[in-house]
């Protein structure tokens, strides 16, 4: 099976419609949207609308939306864009206890059949204790991966069942549940789910309830045994990634190392305190930002672990990804900046040499 | 001020449904009814017909016999320009600060067309389905809560700190704000007939929202309301035809047959909502409750079914009425859908506006 290949949809704002923003400006955005100072929380159909049209030309599969108290709904936000694009799939990222399972199923199921099915989960436990608790949600990290396996065992049975659904957990109890409107897809019943995290829980919640474990990348001989395990669970495996492709190693290194802020003071992976992801970003030394020849993670102790970074030229990326692909990798969320200039590249340059490689395989 | 006319959006399907008989909710509650899936082409044109016709704003009803309301108001709202939508839901269902998420960014993709229509939870059973186990009162109780902290979001005011009985938030944010020309928070609808929906919507809403009845019995305790700046809104059908007969006429032929009105009333007694046994404690007193308002098709279509039958010009002064004891909106159905809103804009706004004044 083909590799697929997802992004990051940007922030409000991000896409600077008419005028390239340069790489720098980029990621200092992501730092100041968490600080109220950006159009980040508005949405922003011109620049998305644009985006989305770049990303499907570009053959991308899916764009990923995240969710935080500093963003728009990402239900509400798929279903606009998902009016104005036709090809392009939506990752909607949630998180359990915020909202009742049956609730959570209407509205997955609602926005399938308003955009042909063109919608997948991603399910996340919590963010930061205090972001859940300004949400009315007081549960410990461990205790929301408890939660999240009750969320999706329930919204799974909606989806499984012509009958009443009956649930008594923990965390939720529901009693002859039932939701008409269907999950509407040409080939689905229930939408693909993604679980993300690198904790223990998180990959039981992934093989117990996912049809994909989102984790960020590594080299592959870190995630060769982990990958093999997932995927004899029958379960698929997402790298989380950013990407510089340039005609040359060198003018990606440089592109790379002209993101980093020039006030070290900021971060924002302070603020995701019991994430075991974000922990073991920030304790990144400075001699271990190499992880390889293309794997770079510079970046990630003052924008967070999604920032791990491949960065070469077309055919050192399209080789790193087959890679990839050998130790049972199915899929990748990649982001890149500028951003509409990134998936252009990735879509001209590198994906041809993917997809070659894999019919000639 | 203008009156305002709202009218019930039609559920899946029904735009296409030329009989009252084939709307009814007992059959819109079947597993394999359209009414489970959206309608795009239906509810686009409907809602073009509604701007056409001076509508102001399209009620969306919340059950798990039909899509999510917000997302619905998302994908039509992108389809029109002018119409607003009076989004129903449940308290109950989500955590109010996520409710506010949605409602904001909502707002913000269609220029602030959105209000609320908040339900404190319909029968036992259906909450429960939702994983809602409160009994009616507490439901209630629970609703003020929900409402209060919204409206501490949407006040913009810094952080939310709450500790209530059904919820507990602590330093909450939501960036999104809520997007409209002249507002910073939607309009909130309160409906029911019961003490404790009257108290949630004299301390919570910008309106009341109930059945019709008299203008008689309806202005002693429209009074209060009035007293304290909240508006009130009237949920009625309306039944318009060239002379009082006909109109006569084609609201008995609206009667469906008996194994429905049998259904129905089965749903009607089983509920613990005060709304549906006024109802059919009309229906089954009087039918006629005065000269042009009937409540006899309430045991088949349910408690919204009180009708106001006539000719245009009747009709016209009826609503004016209303207007004198200080109701200012309505959310109207007719049947069939499309044509009755169609004949509502065209024979009777046009006197109501011209009285007015306008």
């Amino acid at each position: 099976m083909n590799l697929r290949f997802h992004w990051m949809l940007p922030k409000g704002g991000e896409v600077a419609v008419g005028k390239p923003q340069t790489a720098q400006e980029a990621a200092r955005y992501r730092i100041l949207s968490t600080k109220g100072n950006t159009s980040a929380p508005q949405p922003d159909m011109e620049g998305w609308t644009r985006f989305a049209r770049h990303a499907e030309e570009a053959g991308i599969d899916s764009v990923l939306i995240s969710f935080s108290r500093y963003e728009p709904d990402p239900f509400v936000v798929s279903c606009a864009l998902g009016q104005a694009t036709k090809r392009l799939k939506f990752i909607v990222a949630y998180r359990s206890g915020l909202m009742q399972p049956a609730t959570f199923v209407q509205q997955v199921n609602t926005l399938s059949a308003l955009i042909d099915g063109r919608v997948s989960i991603n399910m996340v436990a919590g963010s930061s204790t205090m972001e859940q608790r300004g949400y009315g949600d007081f549960l410990s990290h461990d205790e929301r991966y408890a939660r999240a396996e009750e969320f999706l065992a329930i919204c799974r049975s909606f989806w499984r069942s012509e009958t009443e659904v009956d649930f008594d957990g923990k965390y939720y109890r529901v009693e002859k549940g039932r939701i008409h409107t269907p999950f509407v897809a040409p080939a689905r019943s229930h939408p693909e789910i993604y679980i993300s995290g690198h904790s223990e829980p998180s990959e039981q919640l992934a093989c117990s309830q996912g049809t994909c474990w989102l984790r960020v990348i590594d080299t592959t001989e870190k995630l060769e045994a982990s990958v093999a395990r997932i995927r004899a669970r029958g379960i698929g495996v997402c790298l989380r990634l950013a990407l510089i492709c340039r005609r040359t190693r060198e003018e990606a290194i440089s592109v790379a190392q002209s993101l980093l802020p020039e006030d070290k003071e900021e971060s924002i992976t302070r603020l995701k305190d019991d994430s075991q992801m974000y922990r073991e970003g920030a304790a990144l030394k400075g001699d271990e930002h190499w992880l390889n020849g293309s794997l770079w993670t510079g970046l990630v102790s003052y924008y967070g672990p999604v920032w791990t970074t491949l960065l070469g030229s077309p055919k050192e990326l399209a080789e790193a990804f087959l890679e990839y692909k050998k130790i049972g990798v199915t899929e990748f969320i990649i982001s890149g900046w500028p951003e509409i200039d990134e998936v252009d590249i990735f879509g001209e340059e590198v994906l041809p040499l993917v997809r070659e490689a894999e019919r000639r395989a | 001020m203008k009156l305002r006319f709202h009218w019930m959006f039609p559920k899946g399907g029904e735009v296409g449904m030329k009989t009252a008989q084939e709307t009814s909710r007992v059959l819109t509650t079947k597993r394999r009814s359209p009414a489970a899936l959206p309608d795009m082409e239906g509810w686009t044109k409907f809602a073009r017909s509604a701007e056409e016709a001076g509508i102001e704003s399209v009620l969306l009803s919340f059950s798990r016999y039909e899509p999510d309301t917000i997302l619905i108001a998302c994908a039509v709202g992108q389809a029109v320009k002018r119409l607003k939508f009076i989004v129903a839901y449940r308290s109950g269902l989500m955590q109010p600060a996520t409710f506010v998420q949605q409602v904001n960014t909502l707002s913000a993709l269609i220029d602030g067309r959105v209000a609320l229509n908040i339900v404190a939870g319909s029968s036992a059973a259906e909450q429960r389905g939702y994983g809602d186990f409160l009994e009616h009162d507490e439901r209630y109780a629970r609703a003020e809560e929900f409402l209060a902290i919204c409206h501490h979001f949407w006040r913009n005011d810094g952080e939310v700190d709450f500790d209530g009985k059904y919820y507990r938030v602590e330093k909450g944010r939501v960036h999104t704000s809520f997007v409209a020309p002249d507002r910073s928070h939607p309009e909130v609808y309160v409906s029911g007939h019961s003490e404790q929906a009257q108290r949630l919507a004299l301390t919570r809403a910008s309106c009341w929202l109930r059945l019709i009845d008299t203008p008689e019995k309806l202005q002693p305790v429209v009074a209060p309301f009035r007293d304290k700046g909240i508006e009130v809104c009237l949920r009625l059908c309306v039944v318009c035809r060239r002379t009082r007969d006909e109109a006569l006429a084609a609201a008995h032929a609206l009667l469906p047959d008996e194994e429905i009105g049998r259904q129905e009333r089965s749903i009607l007694t089983k509920g613990d909502s005060q709304t549906y046994k006024q109802a059919l404690a009309a229906a089954d007193n009087r039918g006629w409750m005065s000269r042009s308002l009937w409540a006899g098709l309430v045991p088949y279509y349910g408690s919204s079914a009180i009708t106001l039958v006539g000719a245009p010009e009747e009709l016209a002064e009826v609503f004016l009425e209303y207007k004198q004891i200080g109701i200012t909106q309505f959310i109207i159905a007719g049947w069939p859908k499309l044509d009755e809103m169609v004949r509502f804009g065209r024979e009777v706004l046009p006197l109501i506006r011209r009285a007015e004044g306008h």
